[in-house]
């Protein structure tokens, strides 16, 4: 059985190693087909969640974002300044000025933390939960998209559930959970002029009707055992042939990825760059139904060089507009909470400066956004050390952020799906809900 | 492998009943307090440890405890009865050392079991950067560090040798302070109180005489199990001054398939509900070794029926699907084979007039006939050359366009040519001089930023099949290597030069060393040393690499060629006898070593020629099963009893939409015939071929190109304009055949030919028929027909 440690415990990961041992083997031969659907089932809420996951490659600087220290020494507070919010006690970035006036619909994690310092391993750590023993750019773990397709399904059957934006991602991938559950990605701009994704409109001489003629056809002639491969990919690639004709016949995804049917004003609202659009089209996309969106919030957030001029010249008057315009147009449209708007990247920055007035890769603490989800807004959770370097209170493991996130689509985090090798593997093998956030 | 010589002690006649139990010596010999011995009881096959009665004789000299762990108590001789089922054997005991014997010993005693508990584990003290300060040595492989550690650091505060038990150390591990780890030692156990006596002895440090562990050894180390079955194992250790030990109980255990058989902390193995193979390890002190644990799909079999051997390679497999219960799926017929075969081994699928030939031919051994004119085609080197271009990262990453395509050439050239595979290795690892007369060189090139490491760990993975990486900044947690041998292996790569111009600029062996990699063990520059084996002494002349590459064409070299043939048969089987291909280690072991051993010898008797390996396994009857599964082997994932389908590579799949529509690529940059596989290098616009996962050569591992699919990939297949385009080019497959006037039922057959390399079937016939039939435009339907076919699963693999 579960044993919690008392609520007193010093980190969020109220769960010893012990009673890992014991989740993982009550787990182990769990994922029969009906004890899948038997978790899929016990899913709470009944209420179709979604999530849309802004991630900062390279690991966007918590102490010039939202941690700031004034009273450090110069050679680490840097030269930006701490604003008020609309929340009384809460301050963040000067250069965040936008999400400064809707503090109150924003939840900031300050104690966020891990170990690994490598772009590849610690964006594998915060996407999938695991930290692997490898550098390597592909999936070892399913990617946290993956694992909500596997556990939820698109929240509308002619959607896909999990998409990247605007390009699939690297770390996107689903691993042992089979081809099925990799991510969808337009691979265009929606900052582009005739922004269309490839391959979703009927190719000029094809019609509906022509498309299910052959459909039939190809479903009286294409059968070959679906069991001659050890991979599944058969059985993967005709769940996606039955995604891509909805989608193709179903104008409801071809109108989802139609970024003109948005008012100007609003696409300006957003930002009209990619990242902006993509946070646009993101909207459109949970609200037909898409489950998981993780948008790649652009390059440059690897400030190794000039810290300061790439955020404030570029970085974070783009983030602010785009996430502060989603997340008041999920407001306006009442469905703030349906859907998590989390902000995040692999690891904090060093938050000694270096001599070329950059920072550096910082594991040690990290700032993770949150808004909406029915999570508890207005708050800042966890602190750091004078210089930031390290939580003081409240640490939180990637198991612990990503938990927070799992819990608001009522996926059991504890549940295990196994890997290439029949290895139980827990969709967290660390960490519990965030009490602060979750209420 | 090493053998220890076991007295096996055996009660009774009577096989059935018999118990057996294993000792090295007739008698059980414990030389000190801290010594213990595993007593496995069999009956028969029946592993019956557990549930046999344990008594010694003398308790005042051996204890007994229920699971047959022996111990002792004080000096003098003891007997064990060993009771079961009413048939007694008795084991002689003799214990010495126990009053007047050695001190206890930090590293034989106390770092095996900061091990056993999971104190120096990776997510725990033993990751690089320690837990909450206090930081071991990755699973104990250094006894001094972490003598240091619990002792030094931190003040002194973590021991208290007045009051052992007021220990930080001691506190912390049993939970009576707050401990992220938690509970590890429970208070009053053995365990526990060996860490008392240690603290309370004055914490001696690692003594100067005590014997080191060489290797170790599990028993049994394999066995065949039903589901269910258990069985106790016991890890022996052996030490530099020949001395043996029992250390099952400060062994830790892992099985590498949980579902197959799980392993607890006393090394008792209960075998689950799959049938498979796993490999259980027992980890001492940096030593690993394995047993092995076969739970047979159905009961041993005498013989095979209906499968006849026509190799050795058949004879092997047959050994050990008779062990397993396992029967194969039948031989598949020629159409499949001829498709099969010119998909694996040239990258494409056989021609109309191919496929004719060869279901005309009456010659019995036509199979082996067709491997060898596919050989001997340009087709071969063509495919394989951008196989190797993807595991030696032949990409234009380094930004040498030039480079690359001569390199890609010069690797097509030597497969042509069948030069011997030592031979292309030697022209990759000791590569030097300009480009154009040493294409190779790209090789370092591309991995340039990091030279030493990319170079010794590719040389290391790629061509020994060892991975080496690990080794880097640690002990290697699941095989022997240490740091040691990985700054060993770098040792012969530390001279390579380069000049300061061209794109590659020339690469030269320099008479003195020329990178500032330090070997963090001796802080001096890496010094060569091979892989198990001495160091090595070079003169300013001499090239290391070419030692190096003499070294692995060795006869007797374990890695080289087991590495070559293990990456043929992953190649044409669609999996490793070992998986990854490239990842060969003790606790990952082959699913069929004799197999693995014969491929490697005849590899080796023949002079590395590499034909020779893909034709002994192509001609296999076991490589020509086919694909389907049946009853007797649907479980079978190791053990090759089928074909393993699989979807066709990003190229050759591409090629193959191309060949059957009637189109060509277009690649810019190479000649307007150039096929996908003939592409020198990754960067040639496609988006097809990205929707594939055609590897970005960043790696050199295969594992880089995967086959999982995506909705992408449909939409591409199935709605795109990309392929309406190629079904229906106006110079296209379709358009010329309609053109000729050909009835539809001979476009049909045409079609299906040329894909599947077979006729339909007269059902698939009749519903292609009728849906032309159907149609006001034939040209549309056959269209139709057309795109199912591309869109077929039957199309997109091989199988």
């Amino acid at each position: 059985m579960l044993e919690f440690v008392g609520k007193g415990s010093a980190t969020c990961d109220g769960v010893n190693r012990r009673s890992f041992l014991k989740v993982g083997s009550l787990a182990l031969g769990g994922l029969t087909l009906p004890q899948l659907l038997k978790a899929q089932a016990a899913s709470k809420p009944a209420k179709k969640r979604s999530v849309i996951l802004i991630w900062q490659a390279g690991g966007p600087s918590h102490i010039d974002m939202y941690d700031l220290k004034p009273n450090a020494p110069s050679e680490i507070r840097g030269e930006f300044k701490p604003i008020a919010t609309n929340v009384p006690g809460i301050q963040i970035g000067e250069h965040l000025p936008l999400q400064s006036k809707i503090m109150d619909k924003l939840s900031i994690l300050r104690s966020a933390c891990h170990t690994n310092a490598g772009h590849g391993m610690g964006a594998q750590w915060m996407l999938t939960g695991y930290q692997p023993t490898i550098e390597v750019n592909d999936n070892i773990f399913p990617s946290l998209g993956s694992v909500v397709a596997k556990m939820k399904g698109a929240n509308d059957p002619s959607m896909p559930p999990y998409v990247n934006l605007p390009k699939l991602l690297n770390l996107g991938k689903a691993a042992y959970l089979g081809a099925s559950y990799n991510p969808f990605a337009p691979d265009n701009d929606p900052n582009m002029e005739g922004f269309k994704v490839r391959n979703l409109s009927l190719p000029a001489k094809i019609n509906v009707d022509r498309l299910s003629r052959r459909r039939d056809l190809l479903n009286d002639l294409d059968n070959i055992r679906r069991d001659i491969d050890t991979k599944g990919d058969l059985v993967g690639l005709d769940s996606f042939y039955k995604d891509a004709m909805e989608m193709v016949t179903n104008t409801k995804a071809q109108d989802a990825f139609d970024m003109q049917r948005e008012s100007v004003v609003l696409r300006d609202t957003y930002g009209r760059n990619d990242l902006g659009q993509s946070c646009l089209l993101a909207r459109r996309l949970v609200e037909a139904g898409v489950t998981f969106i993780t948008i790649q919030a652009g390059g440059g957030w690897d400030t190794h060089g000039d810290n300061f001029k790439g955020l404030k010249n570029n970085l974070l008057p783009k983030y602010d507009r785009a996430l502060t315009a989603l997340v008041e147009d999920l407001h306006d449209r009442g469905m703030s909470d349906d859907v998590l708007v989390m902000a995040m990247g692999e690891f904090g920055r060093t938050p000694k400066i270096n001599p070329g007035a950059g920072r550096d890769h910082w594991p040690g603490a990290m700032s993770v956004v949150y808004a909406g989800g029915g999570l508890k807004m207005g708050q800042v959770v966890g602190s750091t050390n004078a210089n930031a370097e390290y939580p003081t209170t409240k640490p939180a493991t990637p198991g612990c952020v990503l938990s927070t996130m799992y819990h608001c689509l009522g996926i059991d985090h504890h549940f295990a799906f196994h890997d290439q090798a029949q290895r139980p593997m827990p969709i967290l093998s660390e960490g519990e809900p965030i009490q602060e956030l979750i209420g | 492998m090493f053998v220890m010589s076991f007295f096996s002690f055996v009660g009774h006649a009577a096989a059935q009943d018999s118990i057996t139990i294993l000792s090295p010596g007739k008698t059980i010999e414990l030389k000190d307090a801290f010594a213990g011995w595993q007593i496995i009881a069999n009956a028969g096959q029946a592993d019956v440890t557990r549930v046999a009665n344990y008594k010694s004789t003398n308790p005042k000299v051996a204890r007994v405890d229920e699971k047959g762990f022996v111990e002792p108590v004080g000096d003098g001789q003891a007997t064990i009865h060993v009771t079961h089922h009413g048939k007694i054997l008795d084991v002689p005991v003799e214990v010495s050392g126990v009053s007047n014997g050695r001190p206890i010993d930090f590293r034989t005693e106390i770092v095996p079991l900061l091990s056993k508990l999971g104190c120096n584990a990776g997510g725990c003290h033993g990751k690089a950067s320690g837990q909450n300060g206090f930081k071991l040595s990755l699973f104990g492989f250094d006894a001094d560090f972490d003598f240091e550690s619990i002792v030094n650091e931190g003040r002194g505060r973590r021991v208290f040798p007045a009051n052992p038990e007021m220990s930080l150390f001691i506190q912390k591990a049993s939970g009576q302070m707050p401990h992220g780890g938690g509970k590890r030692l429970v208070p009053n156990s053995n365990d526990y109180q060996i860490v008392k006596r240690w603290i309370a002895a004055g914490t001696p440090p690692v003594a100067k005489n005590v014997p080191i562990v060489k290797r170790i050894q599990m028993i049994p180390n394999d066995r065949i199990y039903k589901h269910g079955d258990t069985q106790q194992v016991a890890v022996v250790a052996e030490y530099t001054d020949g001395s043996f030990r029992d250390v099952t109980r400060q062994s830790e255990f892992a099985s590498n398939l949980d579902v197959i058989a799980v392993a607890d902390a006393t090394g008792f193995i209960k075998a689950g509900k799959l049938s498979g193979e796993a490999a259980v390890m027992g980890r001492h002190m940096g030593h690993v070794a394995v047993t092995r644990v076969l739970v047979p799909h159905g009961e041993a079999l005498k013989e095979i029926p209906g499968f006849k051997p026509t190799s050795q390679i058949d004879l092997l497999a047959i050994a050990k699907w008779k062990k397993l219960g396992l029967q194969p799926t039948p031989v598949c017929d020629d159409a499949t084979f001829i498709r099969r075969l010119s998909v694996d081994l040239c990258g494409r699928l056989p021609t109309l007039e191919e496929i004719t030939a060869f279901a005309k031919d009456t010659d019995t051994n036509k199979r082996a006939k067709l491997v060898d004119t596919l050989l001997d085609s340009s087709d071969y080197p063509a495919y394989f050359a951008m196989k190797w271009g993807s595991i030696l990262r032949n990409s234009s990453h380094a930004g040498s366009d030039r480079a690359s395509y001569a390199f890609h050439n010069w690797i097509r050239d030597m497969i042509a040519r069948n030069r011997p595979y030592d031979e292309f290795v030697r022209g990759v690892v000791a590569a030097s001089g300009e480009w154009q007369d040493a294409p190779a060189i790209n090789w370092y090139w591309q991995s340039r930023d990091d030279q030493l490491h990319q170079v010794s760990a590719d040389t290391s993975q790629v061509f020994l099949g060892v991975r080496l990486q690990c080794a880097r900044c640690h002990h290697h947690p699941y095989e022997r290597w240490g740091q040691g041998d990985y700054y060993g292996l770098t040792g012969f790569f530390t001279r390579l030069g380069k000049k300061s111009f061209g794109e590659p600029p020339p690469y030269f062996s320099s008479a003195s060393v020329t990178s500032s990699e330090k070997n963090p063990l001796t802080g001096k520059s890496p010094e060569p040393k091979f892989l198990d084996g001495p160091e090595m002494k070079f003169s300013a002349e001499e090239d290391p690499r070419h030692a190096l590459v003499d070294w692995m064409a060795k006869p007797d070299n374990p890695f080289f060629s087991k590495a070559l043939v293990n990456r043929m048969w992953g190649h044409f089987l669609g999996r490793g006898l070992f998986q990854e291909v490239d990842d060969q280690r003790e606790t990952n072991p082959p699913s069929n070593p004799e197999l693995l051993d014969y491929l490697a010898k005849e590899f080796v008797s023949h002079k590395f020629d590499v034909k020779h390996i893909i034709r002994l396994i192509t001609t296999s009857s076991v490589y020509q099963l086919g694909s389907e599964p049946t009853a007797y082997n649907k479980n079978d994932h190791q053990n090759f009893a089928r074909y393993y389908a699989r979807r066709m590579p990003a190229e050759v799949f591409l090629d193959a939409v191309n060949q059957v529509t009637g189109n060509k690529s277009g690649f810019s940059g190479i000649s307007a015939n150039g096929r996908a596989i003939d592409l020198p290098h990754e960067n040639f616009g496609s988006y097809f071929l990205d929707t594939f996962d055609r590897p970005k050569r960043v790696t050199g591992c295969e594992c880089e190109r995967s086959t999982g699919a995506t909705l992408a990939q449909v939409l591409l297949l199935a709605n795109s304009d990309e392929m309406e385009g190629k079904i229906n080019a106006t110079q296209g497959r379709l358009a010329k055949l309609i053109k000729q006037n050909l009835p539809a039922p001979e476009v049909i057959d045409n079609l299906y030919q040329v894909s599947f390399s077979r006729l339909p079937t007269a059902k698939e016939k009749a519903r292609s028929l009728d849906h032309v039939n159907k149609s006001d435009n034939k040209q549309q339907a056959l269209e139709d027909l057309l795109w199912v076919i591309l869109n077929s699963k039957e199309f997109m693999f091989n199988h």
